[in-house]
């Protein structure tokens, strides 16, 4: 080991190449995010031992025709020997979970809408993973009861591994217009539904349909001598019906409210049309002042119009939002994909111009009607604004700590080139962290056909390994510096000797973290962890037994204070010339000085 | 041999920790609360998420979107934007109701965050257009509203007579006693059909008749009113109590409500509306299960169920309608410990439901999930430590690595009852905080140990006492090993600062890591060199050799 180091040392060449090595191999890393061969993602999906199924019918669809879309789910589900029961809430949310507080789970309580909840057997002791399951079950139930009444949305919501959004991914879109919204958010929901890996694609916007106004002709009402108000409450009393009375019975103490409203026979209209309305109407009759019966008929007149649907705003802007979930793929790529899309197909229609520098809504685009000139923003939210979110901070929070931990190195050498010596050895990490998730997906893929992900906690893995790194370096300094100034050793001797001394404890606590992250590496959340941790200390390990030593070797700093040049002309030159990345960097007063 | 001088911190603890008896008191005391801390502190699967917010909800009846958002909403919208701390504000225009949904940024207090959202739409109240209800403000709670325990009942398939009402009033009694368990906070049915006399008006009878259905209702209303008790004295000053009885008793007085003349004979109700006494129809939501037969049991006996059905054909039952009773706890209590004792309660009524035919499932238990998930962990915890412990005795032989094997955990019950005393509680998010730390805390008992290992083989150590060469070891490494953990922690601290959802979820490992690892210098230099001392066999390198 001490001759191997040695060697290296004493060799110009042999230098060069293992700085082109780690050069190369560093750049080689890095390229393989933006070419795809390491895929990102916030955080993978995870097996759990439950999912609920979300299901909207037509805005004006009645209980029934959602319950026959229920029961047409449950009917397909009772096929799964993994599923040990289910539960269907009509016409409300299930029992609130994380997943359903931002998806507005607890709002829901009209006709139209249904939670049914699947419970399944132990993870642990099931073959099928729950992602794989709803990727099998979807596109069949989608298929089977998404079509028994028009506009049906059936989507999946598995238990999210990390913190909930409200779908993965999001389009809002702004506007003034009703109209240009509505139009602009069928093209969005179609682009997205081309788009490969995208599922359960839905618009938070009320559909339109026919409804009928009754418009209460106002003289008649009065010379007939009846009350407006009197009107409204039996139009009500009749088709809807209230509780008129409550009691108290003896033997139960409860108030048991009287209920009052047309049977179901007479209650029912024929058809949907405004002339079995109006038929229906004319036999309800009311009673006036005088006593006598008046038609309702009589006194009102029926008018068609469109319904008005719900109106969403978002701080202040009228929006409508199209969802999205990923089929076991990163949000990142088709949602790149889609944009794309868009910005090819709504130029057909639209002036499409991309919204200019980088922050996290840097995927926005703005959209300007060819015809009537009215804008449009097109908005990314979900997953991925909080992904970029996180990878933002996560990636200030790795500055600040390289900041912070060359700035304690500084204080504690005084020195620029050794501080910049145990950053650089430390920052090396990362070609262990790409790599590792390279082979790890490669690996994965070839086992369980799913994709392994650099995620956040990969981010953060590489964050603490920076310290790791950091650590091996920092003994190796220590160590050379002080068989310099307290043996008198020759520098490059030095170098070698603690490099071979201080291998063993720099190996071991690579070994004690890779075996201490073996089952990281297992979990879905923290598996990226995991590896990152695993070969990011095996490529720290390298980086630190042969390019420290070099780029040590390669600074005057590692001498100590009072050693003088004087006594060593030819080795100084070798110092001087060779102080060439950071030395020359940082350290141009020792330089001047020594020249 | 001149004296050693002690330059660093590490060799004055070593120093003064080497011999003293308290040493083992501590290690024992601190291993203690490292256990107590795990076995007390709240268990949790995912650490809580500081979400704060709340929906604001104004009603005029008759309004359609487009005037509610402009009365209401953009209005309201405006107001409460200038509350601090807000990052976004939802709003929903309904007919006849307006919704504003109110997001904080995550991490803002909660309490506050209601009471700004609360007293922002107070000060404005007078400004609400005429014909308004009063605004209804719902802040979010998440420990109030996720429940940790849904429970479903539903009727046995061998009771035919069971109905919805009756299970609803089953229910109610079991709801009574969960509530009343220590630490529950709410409990909620869902599913609930409520006892109602329906009366349902035939129309053509109606016009048969000549009634109108405003005479049917006042008459209804008539003579279901109820009095209060009235009392008068007798001459003698005894009071005597009479009063009102509801006239209706039971259904037939409401059958035989006369509601008016026609042709000089009475009509009564039933004669043109039937009447029936069940559930609330009005309400249309309702909820429904399915189970697989065999997996009604699968809180107690999951896998043997589960064993079971791999032969058997699939088979399920339509139980029908059903009532989920939800358990939520309060804030900062073991969900584990509730959810235990609420189905204990459940357990003990469950032979008095069998005999009315009401069967349960638990279709959610986050107590189990949560206390599956850290004990998964503490597990894995274990195994690696064992892992690691094996692995380093090649390397510094077995006595060298017990040392190690010990500082670990001592390192870990120090870092959890610093958690448990800030109010931190166990989730899997903690424990992988603790096993990312793992490596990087047995690092510097390993540094210490190897050090004092290759100072006992070096020629001088036979000139040197053993207690000076573990002083004066431990104090070599010192300064090196202080700046490296320092900058180790350092790189972790800053994480502490990510904003947003996952800055929170994460937030477990900023909070432990440097924890455990300044901890770990302080076991490093306290217990490792004391251990070393116990444990490690001397001999002088001399007479050895």
């Amino acid at each position: 080991m001490e001759k191997l180091i040695l060697s290296i040392l004493k060799n110009p060449r042999k230098k060069l190449f293992v700085i082109l090595i780690v050069l190369a191999s560093m750049g080689g890393a890095v390229m393989m995010i933006p070419t795809k061969l390491v895929l990102a993602k916030m955080l993978p999906g995870k097996s759990a031992n439950t999912y609920t199924i979300y299901i909207d019918t037509a805005t004006n669809a009645s209980i029934e025709e959602t319950q026959k879309v229920t029961t047409c789910v449950v009917e397909r589900l009772k096929k799964e020997k993994e599923i040990t029961d289910m539960e269907v809430y009509l016409g409300q949310g299930a029992p609130l979970d994380y997943a359903g507080l931002v998806k507005g789970s607890a709002l829901k309580s009209l006709k139209n809408q249904a939670e049914i909840v699947i419970n399944l057997t132990d993870k642990h002791h099931r073959d099928e993973p729950s992602y794989m399951l709803v990727h099998r079950l979807r596109p069949e139930i989608q298929k089977g009861c998404g079509s028994l009444t028009p506009n049906t949305s059936i989507r999946f919501t598995e238990m999210p591994s990390g913190p909930p959004t409200l779908a993965t991914i999001v389009v809002e879109l702004y506007a003034k217009s009703d109209k240009l919204l509505r139009r602009a958010s069928v093209q969005v929901s179609d682009i997205l539904g081309q788009t490969e890996g995208l599922v359960d694609i839905d618009i938070m916007n009320d559909d339109l349909y026919t409804k009928y106004d009754i418009l209460p002709d106002k003289e008649k009402v009065i010379r007939s001598g009846l009350g407006v108000d009197q009107v409204n409450q039996i139009i009500y009393l009749a088709f809807q019906g209230m509780p008129v009375a409550v009691k108290n019975t003896q033997n139960q103490q409860d108030q048991v409210p009287i209920f009052v409203r047309l049977n179901n026979e007479t209650r029912t209209v024929a058809f949907d049309s405004k002339e079995a309305l109006e038929v229906k109407l004319s036999s309800l009759r009311l009673m006036n002042q005088m006593g006598m019966m008046v038609p309702l008929s009589e006194v009102m007149i029926l008018k068609e119009s469109e319904s008005s649907p719900t109106i969403y705003r978002k701080n202040l802007k009228k929006m409508v939002t199209v969802t999205a979930e990923c089929d076991m793929v990163s949000q990142v790529y088709p949602l790149l994909e889609a944009r794309d899309r868009m910005i090819n197909q709504l130029s057909v229609d639209y002036e499409v111009r991309k919204v200019e520098g980088i922050n996290t809504y840097m995927f926005d685009l703005e959209l300007k009607d060819k015809k009537t000139g009215e804008e449009l923003l097109v908005r990314w939210d979900g997953e991925m604004k909080v992904s970029l979110d996180t990878f933002r901070d996560l990636g200030g929070a790795f500055i600040a700590a390289l900041v912070l931990m060359f700035l304690l190195m500084v204080v504690y050498y005084k020195s620029f080139a050794l501080s910049g010596i145990v950053l650089a050895g430390s920052f090396l990490s990362i070609i262990g962290v790409i790599v590792g998730h390279w082979v790890t997906d490669k690996i994965q893929l070839y086992f369980t056909e799913t994709n392994f992900f650099l995620t956040a906690t990969s981010l953060i893995g590489f964050i603490s390994l920076m310290g790791i790194s950091a650590r091996s370096s920092l003994l190796l300094i220590d160590f050379s510096r002080s068989l310099i100034s307290e043996k008198g050793m020759e520098k490059k001797a030095a170098i070698a000797h603690a490099t071979a001394t201080r291998a063993k404890p720099i190996m071991l606590t690579a070994v004690a973290i890779i075996l201490g992250s073996l089952l990281l590496a297992t979990d879905p959340i923290f598996g990226g962890l995991g590896i990152a941790l695993i070969f990011g200390s095996m490529a720290a390990t390298l980086v630190s037994l042969f390019f420290i030593p070099v780029l040590m070797d390669n600074t005057k700093a590692m001498l100590p204070d009072d050693y003088c040049f004087d006594e060593d002309m030819p080795a100084k030159s070798t110092w001087c010339t060779l102080t060439e990345n950071i030395g020359e960097l940082f350290y141009l007063r020792r330089k001047e000085e020594c020249e | 041999m001149e004296k050693y001088k002690i330059k660093n911190i590490a060799g004055h603890l070593a120093k003064a920790f080497l011999s003293n008896p308290l040493t083992m008191i501590l290690a024992v005391a601190i291993l203690g609360l490292g256990y107590i801390s795990l076995e007390v502190m709240p268990r949790e699967e995912d650490p809580q998420i500081q979400v704060s917010g709340g929906s604001v909800i104004v009603a005029i009846p008759g309004a359609t979107p487009q005037e509610i958002t402009n009365v209401i909403i953009k209005p309201l919208e405006r107001r409460i934007r200038e509350i601090k701390g807000v990052e976004h504000v939802y709003g929903t225009a309904m007919n006849n109701v307006g919704m504003i949904n109110v997001q904080y940024l995550i991490g803002q207090n909660r309490e506050e965050s209601n009471l700004k959202l609360y007293d922002k739409v107070m000060q404005n109240m007078d400004q609400l257009p005429t014909g308004t209800m009063p605004p209804l403000i719902k802040p979010f709670d998440i420990d109030i509203d996720i429940p940790i325990l849904t429970v479903a009942f539903y009727k046995l398939e061998d009771h035919h007579d069971m109905d919805t009402i009756s299970l609803y009033k089953t229910i109610r009694e079991i709801q009574q006693n969960i509530n009343a368990l220590e630490n529950v906070s709410k409990t909620t049915l869902k599913g609930v059909k409520r006892p109602q006399f329906n009366v349902l008006v035939d129309l053509d009878k109606l016009s048969a008749f000549h009634i109108s259905l405003g005479q049917v209702a006042q008459a209804i209303k008539s003579i279901s009113g109820n009095a209060p008790m009235i009392d008068t004295p007798t001459p003698e000053g005894k009071l005597v109590v009479f009063g009102m009885r509801n006239a209706i008793d039971d259904i037939d007085d409401l059958k035989d409500l006369i509601i008016a003349q026609y042709m000089d004979s009475p009509i009564y109700l039933k004669s043109i509306a039937s009447i029936e006494y069940s559930y609330d129809i009005q309400k249309y939501d309702s909820s429904q299960i399915v189970y697989q037969k065999g997996f009604e049991d699968k809180v107690h006996k999951y896998h043997e169920h589960h064993e079971g059905a791999e032969h058997n054909k699939i088979e399920f039952r339509d139980a029908g309608d059903q009532i989920t009773m939800t358990v939520s706890k309060l804030k900062g209590t073991n969900a584990v410990i509730i959810a235990q004792k609420a189905i204990e309660e459940l357990n003990r009524s469950k032979e008095e439901l069998r005999k009315h035919g009401v069967g349960f499932i638990v279709t959610r238990n986050y107590g189990i999930r949560a206390n599956e998930a850290v004990n998964e962990l503490v597990h894995h915890l274990v195994l690696t430590i064992a892992i690691i412990a094996l692995i380093l005795v090649p390397f510094l032989g077995w006595r060298e690595s017990l040392v190690v094997t010990i500082a670990v955990p001592m390192i870990l019950a120090t870092t959890l009852f610093l958690a448990m005393i800030t109010d931190q509680t166990i989730n899997r998010i903690t424990l992988f905080a603790f096993l990312l730390s793992l490596g990087l805390i047995v690092d510097d008992a390993i540094i210490v140990i190897e050090n004092i290992h290759r100072r006992l083989h070096m020629p001088d150590a036979k000139d040197k006492t053993f207690n000076e060469i573990i002083i004066e070891a431990t104090d070599e490494i010192g300064p090196s090993t202080n700046i490296a953990t320092i900058a180790i922690m350092l790189t972790m601290i800053p994480m502490a600062f990510v904003g947003g959802m996952m800055g929170q979820f994460m937030k477990p490992i900023p909070l432990n890591v440097p924890v455990a690892l300044g901890v770990s210098l302080f076991v490093a230099y306290v217990f490792a060199p004391y251990l070393a001392r116990k444990l490690i066999k001397y001999e002088k390198a001399g007479e050895h050799h």
